[in-house]
């Protein structure tokens, strides 16, 4: 049982120091010190790497076991809980809602299937079993808002080079403090012209539900553009960038609009589409990827814009 | 939110009855209309929303349809312009957040 009494310093908060004014100048983790730890929903295993003293109070960078090490990050005390008995009780109970089994995992499996029902099909038990493999979901506020909704998520397909282009995306924006240059060519709009005019091709006069469904990728994209499809070192670009009367769809190309691929399922899980329209639509989904496969070296930047900021470390972990 | 349901008032030729063709065109898009309500089509999902309503259609009578196609039968039906869009399609997309790159993107075994 966890002792709530806090050693001498804690509470009354008059340091010796002078500047820790607040109950928060007690350091409650130590580094090397295994813990659990909050994220999303559901608690962790975690362990103390560093500890820091920041803004007024205690910060403990945490290595979540098992998981990969992109997911280390900073987090205050609210976020951890000393490993006892009662906070591993605490980390079933979250663990029974979220329906996972409790299997004991040895790390984590290598192949992480996405969080979504395969083949169209809408199998709960598939997805909770994925849940269960490990795919670790941040709660993502404002547009996961229920489960049931999660749990029908449509599964979009990524190719393979794609996914790459999306962490090498990662990598030069996140940790080479590199940027994509402004505004791009061929732009978003300008890609999905091309696209009807290669299907038009192909088909023939059918390109109206092609049509339809880029229309509401735009829709989408000018949206959520400067919502959730852009990491922090990109915002200032951003404002720069995009005023009043500009659309995203006319300055991005496609590195963000890949980044839309990501969020899709989620965005859709808000609408409800009969199972047969949603497999019809996660064809041309897919078609349109591979067209951007296809096209990759002509749509994509080989190399991003050297460091705009200059950022101590390259290892901040700030998406 | 309230739909008018107004007959048009043009009636055609021979009789008040419509064909029936006419009639089963509109049956099913009432029927389509219950998965794909017409506030739907206000928001920002309504690309997809009209999508799914001419799929149903198109697969009910195995013709084609466009988008425009089933716009105007809606038409018929509802001024779509008085349509309230959903409340949860504008709360959708209110609170910024930083792009993150899903775990499974990062495994480098092919998947």
């Amino acid at each position: 049982m966890v002792s709530s009494s806090k050693d001498e310093s804690g509470s009354d908060g008059e340091n010796s120091s002078g500047n820790a004014p607040e109950s928060n100048s007690e350091c409650l983790f130590a580094g090397g010190e295994k813990v659990l730890a909050y994220h999303g929903p559901r608690i962790y295993e975690a362990k103390v790497q560093k500890v820091d003293f920041r803004k007024n109070e205690w910060k403990y960078h945490v290595h979540y076991l098992g998981w990969n090490k992109n997911w280390d990050e900073w987090v205050g005390m609210d976020r951890l809980m000393k490993h006892t008995e009662e906070n591993v009780l605490k980390q079933q109970a979250l663990d029974k809602k979220a329906g996972v089994d409790k299997n004991p995992k040895s790390g984590r499996s290598s192949q992480v299937k996405p969080k979504s029902s395969s083949d169209g099909k809408l199998d709960k038990e598939e997805t909770k079993n994925n849940v269960a493999k490990g795919k670790k979901r941040k709660a993502d506020s404002g547009i996961e808002k229920n489960n049931s909704a999660a749990e029908k998520l449509l599964k979009i397909q990524i190719p393979s080079t794609l996914k790459k282009q999306l962490v090498d995306d990662w990598e030069f924006i996140t940790q080479q403090n590199k940027l994509v240059k402004l505004p791009r060519s061929p732009n978003v709009e300008d890609i999905f012209t091309k696209y009807l005019d290669y299907r038009s091709k192909k088909d023939g006069m059918k390109t109206d539900a092609v049509g339809e469904i880029l229309k509401g990728l735009r829709c989408y994209f000018n949206k959520a553009l400067p919502v959730v499809l852009l990491y922090q070192k990109e915002r200032d670009q951003y404002h720069e960038a995009v005023s009043d009367n500009i659309t995203p769809s006319n300055i991005y190309g496609a590195e963000h609009l890949l980044r839309l691929f990501v969020k899709l399922p989620e965005l859709l899980a808000f609408v409800k589409i009969d199972a047969e329209t949603l497999i019809r639509m996660q064809q041309k989904l897919h078609e349109f990827l591979k067209f951007l496969q296809k096209n990759e070296s002509t749509f994509f930047l080989a190399t991003y814009d050297g460091p705009k900021i200059t950022e101590g470390s390259g290892k901040g972990k700030d998406n | 939110m309230e739909s008018l349901y107004t007959r048009p008032c043009k009636i055609p030729n021979s009789s008040f009855r419509k064909e029936k063709s006419e009639l089963e065109l509109e049956l099913r898009l009432l029927e389509a209309l219950e998965i794909y309500p017409p506030a739907k089509l206000r928001g920002i999902h309504r690309h997809f929303v009209l999508y799914g309503l001419t799929e149903y259609l198109r697969r009910s009578f195995n013709q084609p349809f466009s988008g425009d196609d089933v716009l105007k039968l809606l038409d018929r039906f509802y001024n779509l312009e008085m349509v309230k869009p959903d409340d949860e399609d504008t709360e959708i997309l209110n609170q910024e957040e930083d792009f993150r790159l899903p775990q499974s993107y990062f495994v480098t075994e092919d998947s």
